[in-house]
């Protein structure tokens, strides 16, 4: 069970999150900076240095951080496809 | 002809966007009456450019979204009056921009599209906003959290998105803005980015942005609809969203295509005032 909700749906049950292009990504961290969240994570040490640690932290709908992303290494799910999806988890949750 | 402005390049130089930020500063600098302001020695030595920033409207150019040239404009407490990201721009008129740092003939198009954008400015013609003659009278309810006191409006016709953005439904058309949560959370705002008028959102959708020197918020629409109208006075004075976010700080107006559907998935007052009670004590610790 999730711990917390989202338009009454359970976080863990939406698919938000930012996907990081490691193609792209040039490990200047500003993300990790800028969301307030703690969404990424910093592996200082290791040869893949930013994963997203806390996806269900990520606030449904924002894409914020791709906006300040300078080298354009962020993307996130379709905006219309994941407001069907919790429409459609919100009916079936209704008809159980 | 863009005359009298104080000109702000991030003039990055390890990125092909950044030496593009700078070779238009130079080439507007051309023109005497604007004077440049170098982000390096600004950042070491601000007097002199306190005193251009303070005498010019200010025109500041970011090469990529990281907007350094924003964040530095942001900590001296500058106001903006115009801002280009050169990455969207590029974006925008299909240019692609080289991995090096050379201007080449991608490079020197958009340089020149951009600086025919500039001088041109005034003569655009500009899309007119169909502010609705809908009086908005808006009863809160209240809550305090150390100094802050929080205000939620209670009216039956506002509606609200977990994403801390609030529409005033009147007939076919809803007028909305962003809650006093995102306004105290953001602290001063800065810069407002409006919707294009005429723009068709989705709910959930983007209709523009506000900053600070805090965070970046991106407008997250309640409902889907046709933007008819935005709050221009934002555009010069974003601070009144600090003042009321509700009343002089509006955004947008939109007119709705599918409320009904829209709705569902929208909340209203005896809910978001809980949401907003706990957000405000999650982020206050």
């Amino acid at each position: 069970m999730s711990e917390t909700t989202f338009m009454g749906v359970e976080r863990d049950k939406i698919d938000w999150k930012p996907t990081i292009d490691y193609s792209k990504c040039d490990y200047c961290m500003e993300c990790t900076k800028f969301c307030p969240h703690r969404v990424f994570e910093v592996h200082e040490n290791e040869e893949i240095k930013l994963i997203v640690k806390n996806p269900n932290n990520c606030v449904v709908f924002c894409r914020a951080c791709s906006k300040i992303c300078g080298p354009d290494a962020l993307s996130f799910p379709d905006k219309n496809a994941t407001t069907l999806s919790i429409k459609e988890i919100r009916k079936e949750e209704n008809n159980a | 002809m863009l005359e009298n402005f104080a000109i702000l390049p991030c003039n990055g130089l390890d990125k092909c966007a950044g030496v593009i930020s700078g070779e238009i500063a130079k080439k507007l600098c051309e023109n005497d009456k604007n004077e440049i302001i170098c982000p390096v020695f600004y950042r070491v030595a601000d007097a002199k450019y306190n005193k251009i920033a303070g005498e010019h409207p200010l025109l500041v150019i970011d090469g990529c979204p990281t907007r350094c040239a924003s964040k530095l404009a942001a900590e001296k407490n500058l106001k903006i009056s115009q801002r280009i990201l050169i990455t969207e721009e590029a974006k925008y008129h299909h240019i692609e921009l080289n991995s090096g740092l050379r201007i080449l003939e991608n490079e020197k198009s958009l340089i020149e599209i951009i600086l025919n954008g500039l001088n041109k400015a005034e003569a655009k013609p500009t899309k007119v906003s169909k502010e609705t003659k809908a009086s908005y009278n808006f009863e809160y309810e209240t809550f305090q959290n150390g100094k802050f006191i929080f205000r939620v409006p209670k009216n039956p016709e506002v509606f609200f998105n977990e994403n801390d953005c609030w529409a005033y439904v009147v007939g076919n058309r809803a007028r909305i803005g962003v809650t006093d949560f995102v306004q105290q959370n953001l602290s001063d705002i800065l810069y407002f980015t409006p919707p294009e008028i005429g723009a068709e959102i989705d709910q959930f959708g983007e209709v523009g942005d506000i900053e600070s020197s805090k965070a970046l918020v991106e407008l997250i629409s309640p409902v889907s609809g046709k933007v008819v109208s935005i709050n221009e006075t934002l555009v010069q004075k974003p601070e009144m969203i600090n003042e009321n976010p509700y009343e002089l700080g509006w955004i947008a107006e939109i007119e709705l295509t599918d409320f009904e559907s829209d709705k569902e998935l929208l909340i209203g007052f005896d809910k978001y005032f809980e949401i907003m009670k706990k957000k405000v004590e999650a982020s206050n610790g």
